[in-house]
């Protein structure tokens, strides 16, 4: 609980000091804004062309979109900046973490706030409303928590694998561009439907960087569109399970980092 | 063109030291062909007759597309914004170089660098596994070279101007996501503009972006040739002209009002 305690109170200290810049606060959400705009723009062309993308129609994926939105959304707000683990590392800033008697990963986490991700929440928000009452969902109490379980689970299975990449940097000095991959990735199965893929970015994204259980798995549970007769039709609940057991590995490799850690010296 | 090789020796050399960024640049680059060319493989299958040229040119359009990223887009607004955010903007200004060549001689270094030794390979990689054709002729070859270093001018520019907001805003990070989204799409990067309806086309059609990479590939493939190929070379090479003036009025404009922080 003190941790918790601790984490907020470092969380507004951030927050305060992000604040100075309104400017930057209103461009920045218009920015994420105009830039999603543009994302569902080009599958709209796509599908006015084609009218559908291997099986999903235009509502399906403005949802399959959002999905994956709402979980990255917390992340870019409160974990964003573990991408710039490696520019700590880098600049020997990190040292700051060790020498309190907190734990640097608290520390680390409340370092930053990103205040763009409140664009990312809005805009994800009003594409699942929007998708919900055009694709005429009617969902139940099971469903309604199973789709909160796979925005949190989103948030983990996110943070988790761009914590795992940065820690990368504790051996090979920087790992930006390890992060970026990941981006790239997600950027793949945010846009399209992961069956429109062939077999081998399907397993590679369900088994070995499993950002698939951010949007698709779920999506497929929460629109009805599981295949039963299919083998592996149950991943389609298995993203919490995914979530947690990432946090359990992360934790291990957080940990295994940290003893890795030579300061850089200045 | 002797500083454009220095600064191409200076990105050789920072790469030699994180080796590594070099196989995820190319394995980055291998996931957006891989991607794409699957996104215009399964759409095919659903509706042959919608694309309006065949499988093989679209692929062709949609690889390409990934392959000519990965050395076109070089960034000037990047170095610009972070001289600015550093202050080290001062240490720039004192060379003995009028400051937007060196911005060329920078990013033209760094594109020819990124040309040898992540898009050849991508290239290769692409002409290996994704059907990447060549292009039809050598006549064709020739003006897809022009077409592309005149869309690279326009997309400096573009970057250019962006940098030079960074003196004003002090920030660009926040302005570059609806920036690059926007120049993507209307440069046609993804999916060409004959796909887009009526509205947008005629807007695309309109602005400078699909200079950057609807046109050379357009011409690469073969829907552009003859003298619709040469109008949309001399279309580039307009508003390339008008890019460069108006870079080097705002920045003279911005130059007058560089306020330095730090020191």
């Amino acid at each position: 609980m003190d941790t918790l305690r601790l984490y907020f109170k470092l969380i507004r200290i951030s927050m305060q000091s992000r604040l100075q810049y309104r400017a930057d606060f209103i461009t920045g959400v218009i920015g994420v804004i105009v830039m999603n705009v543009v994302n569902l723009g080009l599958i709209g062309i796509l599908v006015n062309r084609f009218v559908h993308l291997n099986g999903w129609t235009i509502w399906e994926l403005v949802f399959l979109y959002c999905l994956w939105l709402l979980g990255h959304s917390i992340f870019s707000l409160f974990f964003w900046h573990i991408r710039t683990l490696d520019d700590y590392l880098v600049q020997g800033t990190f040292d700051q973490f060790l020498i309190r008697p907190i734990s640097p990963f608290v520390q680390f986490l409340g370092r930053e706030i990103q205040y763009y991700g409140f664009a990312d929440v809005l805009f994800g928000v009003l594409g699942v409303s929007l998708a919900y009452a055009n694709l005429g969902l009617q969902w139940d109490w099971t469903k309604w928590v199973f789709f909160i379980l796979a925005i949190v689970s989103g948030t983990l299975i996110e943070t988790t694998l761009t914590l795992m990449l940065a820690c990368l940097a504790f051996w090979t000095g920087r790992s930006r561009r390890a992060n970026s991959l990941l981006m790239q990735l997600n950027v793949m199965i945010q846009h399209y439907p992961v069956d429109i893929f062939g077999y081998t970015f399907r397993v590679i994204v369900t088994g070995l960087i499993p950002v698939a259980f951010m949007n698709y798995y779920p999506a497929l549970m929460l629109l009805d569109k599981i295949d039963r007769s299919r083998d592996w039709w149950w991943l389609s609940y298995s993203s919490p399970v995914v979530a947690l057991a990432l946090v359990g590995i992360t934790a291990g490799v957080w940990r295994l980092a940290l003893t890795r850690y030579t300061s850089s010296g200045s | 063109m002797k500083i454009f090789w220095s600064f191409t020796r200076q990105a050789f050399h920072n790469t030699v030291i994180y080796r590594f960024e070099f196989w995820l640049r190319l394995v980055s680059a291998f996931l957006w062909m891989y991607s794409i060319q699957w996104v215009w493989r399964t759409l095919y299958t659903q509706r042959p007759g919608a694309f309006g040229v065949s499988l093989e040119q679209m692929v062709t359009y949609g690889v390409l597309g990934m392959v000519l990223e990965t050395f076109l887009d070089v960034g000037p607004e990047w170095y610009m914004a972070t001289q600015v955010r550093s202050g080290a903007i001062d240490t720039d200004l004192m060379k003995p170089l009028d400051f937007h060549v060196h911005m060329l001689a920078r990013s033209t270094g760094e594109m020819l660098f990124s040309l040898g030794v992540i898009s050849i390979p991508a290239l290769l990689i692409g002409y290996t596994l994704f059907d990447l054709q060549l292009p039809p002729d050598v006549s064709t070859g020739l003006l897809f070279g022009i077409s592309l270093v005149l869309g690279y001018l326009v997309l400096f520019h573009l970057g250019f101007l962006l940098g030079s907001l960074a003196l004003v805003t002090l920030d660009i990070r926040s302005i570059s996501w609806a920036y690059y989204s926007l120049v993507s799409f209307f440069a046609g990067q993804m999916v060409p503009l004959w796909l887009f309806p009526q509205f947008l086309r005629v807007l695309a059609e309109a602005l400078p972006f699909k200079s950057v990479y609807y046109i050379p590939m357009s011409i690469y493939i073969g829907t552009f040739t003859g003298a619709a190929a040469l109008q949309a070379i001399a279309f580039q090479a307009v508003w390339a002209v008008v890019l460069l003036l108006i870079s080097r009025w705002a920045w003279s404009r911005v130059r007058a009002r560089l306020v330095v922080q730090g020191g």
